[in-house]
């Protein structure tokens, strides 16, 4: 009731006279998080080709070198392996580079690497020291925060989504669960990690790349080369989030992509819900 | 959610009732604020959204075009974007600004009094030959000596291993050297104070650097390419910057830069130059072989 109320007087206030069907649409994403949403894209991006790039110099796993080839680094077989087995690799240059080549920088541009990796990670601190203290004042970290029973709707939010193509291919309906809020479970754990993994990965890059200032951060993830290990799989963290991410948004279609760029979205009636369900 | 709504609700309708006050306003501060749902003429949204999408796209090509051009040339090259040696002069500009700020970070985390952490000798770990195949002949070692530049009595001192050692307290210490490439290794140093021969032999009152040189087997049948780093002063009078004689308990041998070289441990490995052969104390900073190639000048860590 109230909100009817409300609604007609955003009508007056926003449509001219001459307009009688205006188009109703809510404002999904403030402009700083559409900014700085889109910012993380390229400074992810350089932070991992560089990053990966920093990890040739001295691979984090390793195995006993081998005898024939001297190889101790795992992705450097895995470039080999493909470089055998998949048809038109066999003359690959370099096939212990292979993997290097397609997931980094490449091998031997440590300088480089370092520098653009610092460059994207002082960047990245700005970008997420902005987001944070603008949700804050804002409110916006509210439809972030993950709710008590989170963890049972996200796993009936997880059996949607892994059901849908099955259900799409057999003809069957297989309804969306229920919410009214902005975000569902399933995307609030996520959205809700995120800045978290992205503060870890700042904490643990800080603390390998001063170990001897910061001796103490150094100790808190377990020493100088298990932060290495932290600072790694938090990076395949933020690639795991990514892919289903991706994925997921241009299957629910152009309005959630789109939402992220102009900030509204058509789709009012997810809001309405909020009002009609009390 | 929805009994939130209906205090909400509640309180639309009566707004005197104090009952539903307390424990909504705690609610509240972790509650999702209702959307803003408004009315806009279509035209007007067809404008925003061509608008929004236009810069947009600017802003995506602009990152592509901006980002692609700081990536190395070899990458660039293999992606077959560009052929040949191609450097931007924005591209160095603002690399080397990240580095220069990434250095006066490290500068001011820096502290003389900040110890750094020591270990046990059960902790010690191997440390490799980084010669990386370019091991020197030890026939330079009988005749090896140690010569200083820029001192403040104007003259040029030069020592050998025996007045070194007789000369100054040997300290010891289990630290750990930290490789720019991530690997590290935990070893048992002993050797002089840096900042010992600094009292000893005083820099001229100007120096602020001391451009520090191995310059072994230098000629056409040896080494042709001297190593030569850059070292702050301030970095040079910590009290864990060694002068180092002693690795492991025993002294040290050619792969470990034999008489003498830097264990330095709050820089990175590659300013623990080994086999010392020089040391000039300057005003201005000298250059430094690593960052001649990209690397950064401070290398704090």
């Amino acid at each position: 009731m109230l909100h009817s109320i409300q609604l007609d007087k955003e009508r007056i206030a926003t449509l001219a006279p001459e307009n009688q069907a205006g188009v109703r649409v809510v404002r999904r994403h403030h402009l700083l998080v559409r900014c700085s949403h889109w910012l993380n894209v390229p400074i992810l991006l350089g932070l991992i080709l560089s990053g990966m790039s920093i990890y040739w110099a001295s691979p984090v796993y390793r195995h006993k070198p081998d005898p024939q080839t001297g190889s101790f680094d795992p992705l450097a077989d895995i470039g080999v392996w493909i470089c055998a087995h998949v048809p038109g690799l066999h003359h690959y240059g370099s096939p212990p580079d292979w993997v290097y080549n397609h997931i980094s920088l490449g091998p031997g541009v440590l300088a480089v690497a370092l520098r653009l990796h610092w460059l994207c990670a002082y960047l990245f601190m700005l970008n997420g020291l902005v987001f944070v203290m603008g949700s804050a004042m804002g409110g916006g970290w509210r439809s972030l925060l993950p709710r008590r029973t989170d963890l049972r709707d996200a796993t009936k939010m997880f059996w949607y989504y892994i059901g849908v193509p099955f259900a799409k291919l057999t003809r069957r309906t297989w309804l969306h669960p229920r919410f009214n809020t902005k975000y569902n479970a399933l995307q609030r754990v996520a959205y809700f990690s995120v800045p978290i993994a992205g503060f870890l990965s700042v904490l643990t890059g800080w603390a390998i790349h001063k170990p001897m200032q910061l001796y103490w951060l150094t100790a808190v993830f377990g020493g100088y080369d298990k932060e290495r290990v932290w600072h790694f799989w938090l990076m395949c963290f933020f690639v795991l989030f990514v892919v289903p991410h991706v994925i997921l948004v241009l299957a629910d279609g152009w309005d959630t992509l789109r939402s992220m760029i102009v900030g509204w979205s058509t789709r009012a009636e997810r809001s309405e819900a909020f009002d009609n369900e009390a | 959610m929805k009994l939130e709504d209906e205090h909400s609700a509640l309180e639309a309708d009566n707004p005197s009732s104090t009952k539903s006050v307390s424990p909504r306003k705690s609610a509240s501060f972790f509650e999702e604020r209702p959307p803003q749902v408004m009315e806009v003429a279509p035209q007007l949204l067809r404008h925003w959204t061509r608008r929004d999408l236009l810069l947009f796209g600017m802003g995506a090509i602009a990152a592509a075009a901006g980002g692609g051009s700081l990536l190395p040339q070899a990458t660039l090259k293999r992606l077959g974007i560009i052929d040949g040696n191609k450097n931007w002069p924005t591209k160095e500009w603002l690399l080397n600004r990240a580095l220069r700020v990434d250095d006066d970070v490290a500068e001011a985390l820096y502290s003389r009094n900040r110890l750094v952490p020591t270990y046990t000798k059960s902790q010690i770990t191997p440390l490799k030959n980084n010669y990386n195949g370019a091991t020197p002949d030890p026939s330079y070692i009988p005749e090896w000596r140690l010569t200083l530049d820029g001192l403040a009595s104007g003259l040029s001192v030069s020592l050998n291993i025996r007045n070194l050692l007789a000369s100054f307290r040997l300290h010891e210490q289990i630290t750990r050297l930290v490789c720019v490439e991530g690997w590290s290794a935990i070893a048992w140093w002993a050797g002089l104070r840096f900042d010992d021969l600094l009292s000893a032999y005083p820099p001229m009152s100007q120096a602020k650097w001391a451009r520090i040189e191995s310059s072994v087997n230098v000629g056409p049948w040896g080494n042709p390419d001297p190593y030569f780093v850059s070292l702050d002063l301030s970095t040079a009078r910590h009290p864990q910057t060694l002068l180092a004689t002693h690795l492991n308990g025993e002294s040290l041998t050619v792969e470990h830069g034999a008489p003498l070289r830097l264990h330095v441990p709050v820089k990175l490995g590659l300013k623990n130059i080994k086999a010392i052969t020089r040391i000039t104390y300057t005003k201005d900073e000298p250059q430094d072989c690593w960052a001649k190639r990209g690397y950064s000048h401070y290398d704090g860590i």
